[in-house]
């Protein structure tokens, strides 16, 4: 019986040492990094494949180093080293993204009326020159201007990703929205335009007359930050009298809106862009 | 002679047990994955119940599909499930693998996700998952490489005509 055991153990010792000495022959490197050359030391004779999350490389070896070029190495993340020959053995190993080269920014929303708190975002999402996502914080510095005046901000990326929140400036006008990291940086324009009329701003009067017909126009009309409200914007008219209620919808050409009504003898004509309203007027009567 | 009739059963159930493994392992590797989402860490905005539904049933669907892929070096399970740098990277993996001979048998022990970020305009959100996972490489039929860990992945998922689609799925040591 002490043989036996005697002989089992002896086999189980045989069997680790050569186990240990199997592991010992393919040792991968600890600090791999995309884009950066790579060499695995071997024993032997084979076949190595090096198999990563988006590409597979693959060497015939013979004792010595086994050197991968940085511009082969191109998959950040969990790798597998398998190699068949003498002995087959694997072993798994990191490799890390490369620095800050690309930058995906999503600035939203593309249109957006002045002087408005936090309404504009920007996301930028880290990758490096092979596409894979920088996980380590990195600073990205956000900037927002119109007309060369505007205000910046660096935020750290956490896991992969920065983001910010704007105001809008008080002028309409083309924004640009960069963000930056590193050598790199993407411009986004941010088109921020007027905000609705202000309520003191729409004014219209009488303009002229002409047959059975009264022309009724506003003055300029702009936000409340003075910008002009864009043309094509719909200006209603309306006018009530003892025949009922003319409404004329009229859009915004040159800054002013116009409209022509049926002459009254006494009518109440009154003028409203969105939900914002103007002045009244009162036309004809005795 | 009773031993013998054991020794026979014995054999008969070692048999059955060696032809089936194989079919079973596969039939498990294609089920879907079990995901577990949690949303409440999301930034800057909240996940909505619809779409936390809808992101978990996706980012299932997507680790389900990747499994199928690599097991079976087909790559229409992919483009269903993945776009941008996730796709071209794991289009290349496939490819790959069929140049070599290659192919990977994921057996998904499941996801512990959780939302880490979602974007202001509610297109994009990112994932960190915790999945345990068994992976094999297989040379023709052969098992090369076998190994069972926790790994974890951050996933970016974008909202596509009809669901999320995986943008971005990276693992990583930290």
């Amino acid at each position: 019986m002490r043989t036996v055991i005697l002989i089992l153990l002896l086999v189980a010792v045989c069997w680790f040492a050569a186990d240990c000495a199997q592991a010992a022959d393919l040792q991968v490197p600890q600090n791999a990094v995309v884009g950066q050359p790579l060499t695995i030391n071997l024993e032997g004779s084979g076949t190595l494949y090096l198999i990563g999350p988006g590409q597979i490389i693959k060497r015939e070896f013979k004792s010595g180093p086994v050197e991968i070029k940085g511009e082969e190495l191109h998959s950040a993340g969990r790798w597998i080293a398998v190699v068949k020959g003498d002995s087959e053995q694997s072993q798994v190993f990191w490799v890390k993204p490369g620095k800050p080269d690309k930058l995906n920014f999503l600035a939203r929303p593309s249109r957006v009326p002045v002087a408005k708190k936090d309404v504009i975002s920007g996301v930028a999402f880290v990758f490096d020159q092979y596409q894979n996502m920088v996980l380590a914080p990195t600073p990205v510095n956000f900037k927002l201007s119109v007309g060369g005046t505007g205000a910046a901000k660096t935020v750290t990326s956490r896991s992969g990703v920065a983001w910010t929140d704007s105001s809008s400036a008080a002028k309409a006008g083309s924004a640009q929205f960069v963000a930056s990291a590193g050598d790199t940086s993407v411009l986004r324009v941010v088109q921020q335009v007027a905000a609705d009329p202000c309520e003191r701003n729409l004014r219209m009067h009488v303009a002229g007359h002409s047959g059975n017909m009264i022309t009724v126009e506003t003055d300029p009309i702009r936000d409340c930050s003075g910008n002009p409200v864009p043309d094509g914007t719909i200006v209603t008219f309306i006018q009530t009298d003892k025949t009922g209620k003319s409404t004329v919808d009229a859009r915004i050409k040159k800054d002013i809106a116009r409209a022509e009504l049926p002459a009254s003898d006494s009518a109440t004509i009154t003028v409203a862009a969105g939900v914002v309203l103007g002045n009244e007027l009162h036309v004809g009567g005795k | 002679m009773k031993l013998a009739r054991i020794l026979a059963l014995t054999c008969g159930i070692a048999l059955i047990i060696s032809i089936a493994a194989p079919h079973l392992k596969r039939i498990f590797a294609d089920t879907k994955p079990a995901v577990q989402l949690t949303v409440k860490n999301a930034q800057p905005r909240e996940v909505e119940d619809v779409t936390q539904n809808a992101v978990q049933r996706d980012y299932t669907l997507a680790w389900q599909a990747l499994s199928t892929a690599l097991a079976n070096n087909n790559l229409k399970p992919l483009n269903d499930n993945f776009t941008g740098f996730a796709l071209d990277k794991f289009t290349q993996r496939v490819k790959d693998q069929k140049q070599q001979g290659l192919t990977t048998r994921v057996i998904d022990n499941g996801h512990k996700v959780d939302a880490i970020f979602y974007s202001p305009d509610g297109s994009a959100i990112e994932l960190k998952d915790t999945a345990s996972i068994e992976t094999q490489v297989l040379d023709g039929g052969k098992v090369i490489h076998s190994d069972k860990s926790q790994v974890h992945y951050y996933a970016i998922m974008t909202g596509a005509e009809d669901r999320w689609k995986v943008r971005v799925l990276e693992s990583s040591a930290e």
